[in-house]
């Protein structure tokens, strides 16, 4: 998916780029005035005729440098839906500042004449959206279907560490995009292009003494990719993020050599050289020391605990109780006993307390720094330290090692939640080299509906339902149970939505202690039953979560269906019969199975002397089902509904 | 009371000391709320909110959750507070560095000017009581916040008051909703207090179909007689007056347009003699040159920008899309109106017995034709000409006119106008295929059914079809849509279609659903106890109309299906007939719009859950 741009392709390329030198801002934007649909894409309601950015190094003045980043675009918006993209929000970030921003709409005037209308500064806003960041919005004048919108803009940034990628993909369909970069050599990106499109040109070369700072000059390395015909990126359901499949340039920090002293500073070579830093930083290493606070907060939680495991239990259940999570992911802490004291913090701040109170009750513990779903799959190439957004923990404990997040109170220990499943995650142990991990679900997402029911003479059903929840199965459940005040609240509700259900005694164990899995019982009488029809009566045992539409509906799909982990779905329906009934229907026994032992649908009938037994299970074997195996996923899930919608019918003997 | 005050107040928060009958549904806990408002100037309003909750558990964090809102025209002068525990001990204070403050510009804003100031407390046990006092001083005299103190679902209360202090000749009219004791009004020589009180309220959790919240929770409007606002002064006591200001003040004068533009437009309608054709085809114009974008700044999102800058633009919010509309009519000699007006999917009305400033938050036009007013939404490019749809329709709203305010009711879409109407033709093989035509008619407020997925890209168009529609593996082999835009409107969708496995075929017995495309599945949760009137918004009426020809040689198993129920909220028939090979089935929702006492909602459980039935009626052909 990711490979590296090598320095200076071939001697061709040095030609072109001394040609293509300031290309970007000097280059025309070809317009089409008379176009109405895009041939590329005829679902488009607009798109790009032609972006360009570039990134080059400036002398301040003050004795700084900073970065500029350029950028120019050129769209055509096709018809009302399109609107949508003459609106432009631009995100500034701390220091970074923003200027020569313009803009203009061409369009064509009542009298068929083409016009051109500004963007005025005063129709340009700045939203300060909280401390770190603002927002520069502006809609653009006289939008019309058929009409032309060009802005530009140059942000300048202090910040060379993380550099702003190129995002070649997006939501608008492009008919040409174009990156230029002009780096001073002191400056030294490890350059990558992700994504499955390939550039239509990439190009890379020295500038010789191309950068003045004081009286030296110094060489610039240019480097230059477009790409042409870029189709829009549509997202699916059940993707993991975008970032994962998009295509776009990236450019991570290696090395920086001070030019005034000629110092070098390695930001990035090699993951030993971000253990280094990592061992020595503040916000990190510094956190992850077990200091005697810690010990002493611990204490009353892992009195009389004498395992390993036993205390590793009681400072997870610590943490979740202590500390609400404000939302925030973060791999580092500036303070974790001041987040302590406030109750409140970002992952950074619960996890690496987590590690360190692990540590203090001399738990084997280790922090991993990991990259959430949503944030998108760690780069292995070669180390980004700003690959990582979150930090969890691993506790190792005997021949088990355990991962560990207390940012959700609901989680069982050991258990994770679905936005750090993603991949790899790599440990720091800060006294060893720091290595890569797996980070699979610790369970799966199991369900069994058990309903023991008596069909009574008069027509009713009597008995009980088990429901049982297993791993993440049973964390879904709490979180539904604890939105109601009480347990009592929640089984009132439930007997409300369930018409024809009158529940008469409930009882829901394991509901706070996570380790375990959930479990209801309901003592029912059913009543009231569908199509009731003289003799006969029809019952369909699917009374929760019954699935009535595929959640798969197009014909293809280009990225895999992720779901996080395996699951498994079991309805287990047994039926005592009085003398006088006998089932009408008895369905007949189901066995689907996905290619590659992905997973299987089974129904079993089996008849008993004045009694049944039906059961149906749906077998979800895999985490990630890759395009390929689509139709097969999309067909199960066609049997399931189609063997739900069948219903039992009672027939009474005359 | 009086000694001791600080010590007597922290035990006070002891959670253990809420009435036990407070406690069902309960999230939260008022314990106490003091609101005041004292109106020092006219340019000079100090508002001040005390209040203690106490967090029953993690549901009720949000209930006390403080948000403070501000801009250039209303400050932040204090704010602090105690967090304590369960037992009423103190655990942590708070002030205004630890409030968070962002941009209040919602969604669907490009930019507002207003701000929030934020603080949810981070306290990890349950209870915990959260006591905080805050200040904000207001420049404007005309718009007070309405006093709601039971606006929330799932929190009781054990005590709130509301005062009102004024000068005594700062004269007010107010309107108290619900309240269990009127106001007490005390002269004390340079002021004037009202006092309004709300104690021991028990939380109630949420009903689904019920009215306008204001129809049955406690509230206090207030209004001005005379105030000031942006340095604007200002009186009014009834809606004349203050339609009259707001059109003298914020509205005249903004409607010049550049000559070209007055040109055009009188070259656009120079051959029409109708005015409402005129004006239909200047709405045509407008709709074509203009869109929507909400830019909220200046005179507090009261006054439209001027139709001069909407014409350069071609954008605006619905205030600057209203006045350009109304100044290119204008040119061509149509009399129109501004209309503020309380959009939204609730029908809600201006009161007619009580005028004050917040109570619209959209603005439309009104054309005042003789005998043949027609109403414009300026904000939609494509909704057609006279149009409203149930975002404005069927309630009272102000015009702004050069003699006053004038209330006027927008127009009403019926049950038996908002019609979905459906007739198929449907073949079913033996292999359980399923296919056919089906052509949907759209009218009423339903007339916007598909409405984004007409302005879909194809692709899109197909996936929200499958989504609409309940049929699996439904492959749409042709469709299309024809909508007419006259002032009744009517949207027609039209599909060719087929599906596997639409029935299931076992030991020579075929099964299927009879209603293919449109089925309940959910029935209304019961509610017992109910507290608030059974409500529906907007009627409505759906009628299926299908021909199933099945194969040859099968007769039904079962009984028929022949269901018909009547209540006065709504009816119900569903029924099907077999001649030779051809099923037909015929059903007929219907839902009456109205306000039904909180009995009857039980009876809308009983009927939803016969029509579920009736609508999974699954057929069972035999072969003979």
């Amino acid at each position: 998916m990711r490979r590296l741009l090598l320095a200076g392709l071939c001697s061709l390329a040095v030609l072109f780029a001394a040609k293509a030198q300031d290309t970007a801002q000097n280059k025309q934007v070809h317009i089409n005035t008379e176009m109405t649909h895009y041939p590329g894409d005829p679902s488009a309601h607009a798109f790009m005729i032609g972006e360009y950015g570039s990134a080059s190094v400036q002398y301040t003045g003050d004795g700084g440098i900073r970065m500029y980043y350029y950028y120019r675009t050129s769209i055509k918006i096709l018809d009302e839906e399109g609107f949508k993209f003459g609106t432009v929000e631009i995100p500034i970030y701390g220091a970074e500042t923003i200027f020569a921003l313009s803009g203009s709409t061409n369009y064509k005037d009542n009298n068929g004449k083409w016009v051109r209308e500004k963007l005025t500064g005063d129709k340009i806003f700045r939203v300060q959206e909280n401390k770190y960041q603002s927002t520069i919005k502006f809609a653009m004048p006289s939008l019309k279907p058929g009409c032309e919108i060009e802005y530009t803009y140059t942000i300048t940034s202090p910040y060379f560490d993380s550099f702003h990628s190129w995002r070649f993909e997006t939501d608008l369909p492009k008919v040409h995009s174009e990156f230029q970069s002009r780096i001073p050599v002191f400056l030294t990106y490890n350059i990558s292009i992700r994504g499955a499109l390939n550039p239509t040109k990439s190009v890379s070369s020295v500038l010789p003494k191309y950068f003045p700072l004081g009286d030296k000059r110094y060489d610039c390395r240019f480097t230059g990719v477009s790409m042409d015909n870029i189709p829009a990126f549509v997202r699916e359901d059940y993707m993991t993020a975008p970032k994962n499949f998009t295509s776009a340039l990236y450019f991570d920090l290696a090395e920086f050599i001070n030019p005034n002293t000629d110092g070098v500073h390695k930001v990035a070579d090699q993951w030993s050289d971000i253990d280094k830093r990592l061992k020595n930083d503040d916000y990190f290493a510094d956190q992850l020391k077990p200091r005697s606070y810690l010990k002493d907060r611990i204490a009353a939680a892992i009195a009389g605990k004498t395992t390993d495991l036993d205390k590793a239990r009681a400072v997870y259940v610590y943490l979740q109780k202590n500390m609400k999570w404000n939302e925030a992911p973060a791999t580092g802490s500036a303070d974790i006993r001041k987040a302590l004291d406030k109750h409140v913090g970002s992952a950074g701040d619960i996890n690496l307390a987590l590690v360190a109170a692990l540590k203090a009750a001399g738990v084997n513990a280790d922090a991993v720094l990991i990259s959430t779903r949503d944030h998108g799959v760690l780069n292995k190439v070669y180390p980004v330290i700003t690959d990582f957004n979150y930090v969890i923990a691993k506790a190792d404990i005997g021949d088990k090692t355990y991962l560990l997040d207390a940012t959700d109170p609901q989680l069982g220990f050991g258990m994770l939640p679905l936005r750090c499943l993603n991949d790899q995650g790599r440990v720091f142990s800060l006294d060893k080299p720091s290595y890569w991990i797996d980070i699979n679900p610790s369970q799966n997402e199991n369900t069994t509906y058990t309903l023991n029911l008596t069909l009574q003479d008069n027509g009713k059903l009597k008995g009980t339902f088990t429901n049982y929840f297993k791993g993440y199965a049973a964390y879904s459940m709490r979180k539904v149970i604890k939105k109601f005040n009480t347990v009592d609240e929640y089984v009132e509700n439930l007997d409300q939505v369930l018409t024809h259900v009158k529940i008469i005694k409930s009882n829901i164990s394991n509901l706070d202690s996570l380790n375990l899995p959930l479990s209801e019982t309901y003592e029912v009488e059913i009543d009231g039953l569908e199509n009731s029809n003289d003799n006969r009566f029809a019952f369909s045992p699917y009374l929760f979560n019954k699935i009535t539409t595929n959640p798969f509906k197009l014909a293809d799909r280009i990225y895999p269906v992720d779901w996080g982990m395996p699951s498994e779905t079991k309805y287990i329906l047994q039926v005592q019969l009085p003398e006088k009934y006998t089932v009408e229907n008895p369905p007949e026994d189901i066995a689907v199975s996905l290619p590659d032992e992905g997973g299987n649908f089974v129904t079993r009938y089996i008849p008993g002397e004045k009694s049944f037994t039906f059961s149906h299970v749906m077998s979800l074997k895999k985490s990630v089902y890759k395009s390929e195996e689509y139709a097969s996923l999309k067909e199960l899930y066609n049997k399931i509904i189609l063997a739900e919608k069948t219903e039992m019918v009672f027939r009474k003997k005359i | 009371m009086i000694t001791g005050g600080a010590t007597i107040a922290q035990e006070a928060y002891d959670a253990s000391l809420i009435p036990k009958n407070l406690l069902p549904y309960a999230s939260a806990v008022v314990r106490n709320s003091e609101e005041t408002v004292e109106v020092k100037a006219l340019d000079n309003v100090v508002t001040t909110v005390k209040k203690a909750i106490t967090v029953l558990n993690k549901n009720g964090n949000d209930l006390a959750h403080i948000a403070i809102w501000h801009n250039k025209n209303i400050s932040i002068k204090s704010v602090k507070g105690v967090v304590y525990d369960a037992y009423g001990k103190k655990i942590s204070k708070f002030s205004e560095k630890d409030f968070a403050d962002v941009s209040a510009a919602n969604n669907f804003s490009l930019f507002e000017d207003s701000r929030i100031e934020h603080y949810i407390p981070s306290v990890t046990d349950y209870p915990y009581t959260i006591a905080y006092e805050y200040e904000t001083r207001s420049k404007q005299s005309l718009d007070f916040q309405d006093w709601r103190p039971n606006r929330y679902n799932n929190m009781a209360i054990e005590k709130s008051s509301f005062t009102f202090i004024c000068k005594p000749d700062f004269n007010i009219r107010y309107k108290e909703s619900n309240l269990p004791e009127k106001s007490v009004i005390a002269n004390a020589g340079s002021t004037k207090t009202y006092t309004w009180h709300l104690d021991n309220v028990k939380a109630v959790k949420e009903e689904p179909y019920s009215p306008n919240p204001y129809s049955y929770t406690s509230s206090v409007k207030i209004a001005p007689e005379k105030f000031s606002y942006e340095g604007i002064n200002g009186s009014f006591t009834n809606w004349r007056d203050l339609g009259k200001w707001e059109y003298d003040n914020l509205l005249v004068n903004r409607d010049q347009l550049p000559e070209q533009t007055v040109a055009y437009v009188k070259m656009l309608t120079k051959d029409i003699t109708d005015p409402k054709e005129k004006a239909r085809k200047i709405y045509g114009y407008m709709q074509q040159k203009t869109h929507y974008i909400s830019v909220q700044v200046g005179i507090g999102g009261f006054q439209p920008f001027k139709a001069a800058e909407v014409d350069k633009l071609s954008y605006g919010d619905c205030k600057a899309l209203v006045n350009y509309t109304q100044a290119l009519l204008k040119v061509a000699n149509i009399d129109s109106y501004y209309c503020i007006v309380e959009a939204g999917g609730n029908k809600v009305s201006m009161l007619d017995d009580f005028a004050s400033m917040d109570q619209g938050n959209h603005v439309i036009l009104c054309l005042p034709f003789k005998n043949d007013t027609t109403w414009l939404e300026c904000t939609n490019q494509k909704i057609p000409f006279g149009f409203l749809g149930d975002f404005t329709d069927d309630r009272v709203v102000l015009a702004c006119t050069p003699n006053g305010g004038i209330l006027l009711h927008t127009p009403k879409y019926s049950t038996q106008t908002n019609i979905q109407s459906r007739k198929a033709n449907f073949l079913i093989t033996e292999a359980g295929v399923l296919s056919g035509e089906m052509e949907t008619v759209f009218k009423g407020v339903q007339y916007n059914n598909r409405e984004s997925l007409i302005n879909s890209s194809e692709t899109e168009q197909i996936k929200e079809l499958n989504n609409v529609y309940p049929i699996n593996n439904l492959d749409i082999e042709k469709f299309n849509f024809k909508q007419d835009k006259s002032i009744q409107p009517a949207t027609t969708e039209y599909l060719k279609l087929t599906a596997r496995d639409y029935a299931s075929n076992n030991a020579n017995k075929i099964y299927f659903l009879i209603n293919a495309a449109n089925r309940n599945t959910r029935i209304p949760k019961e509610i017992r106890n109910r507290q608030t009137d059974f409500y529906i918004n907007e009627g409505y009426t759906d009628e299926d109309n299908i021909t199933y020809t099945i194969p040859k040689g099968y007769h039904l198993e079962k009984i028929p299906l022949n269901v018909n129920i009547t209540n006065p909220f709504g009816s119900y028939v569903a029924k099907m007939e077999l001649r030779d090979d051809k099923l037909s089935y015929n059903r007929k929702l219907q839902l009456v719009d109205g306000t039904y006492g909180k009995d009857s909602y039980q009876n809308f459980v009983d009927f939803y859950e016969k029509v579920v039935n009736a609508d999974n009626y699954s057929v069972t052909l035999v072969k003979n």
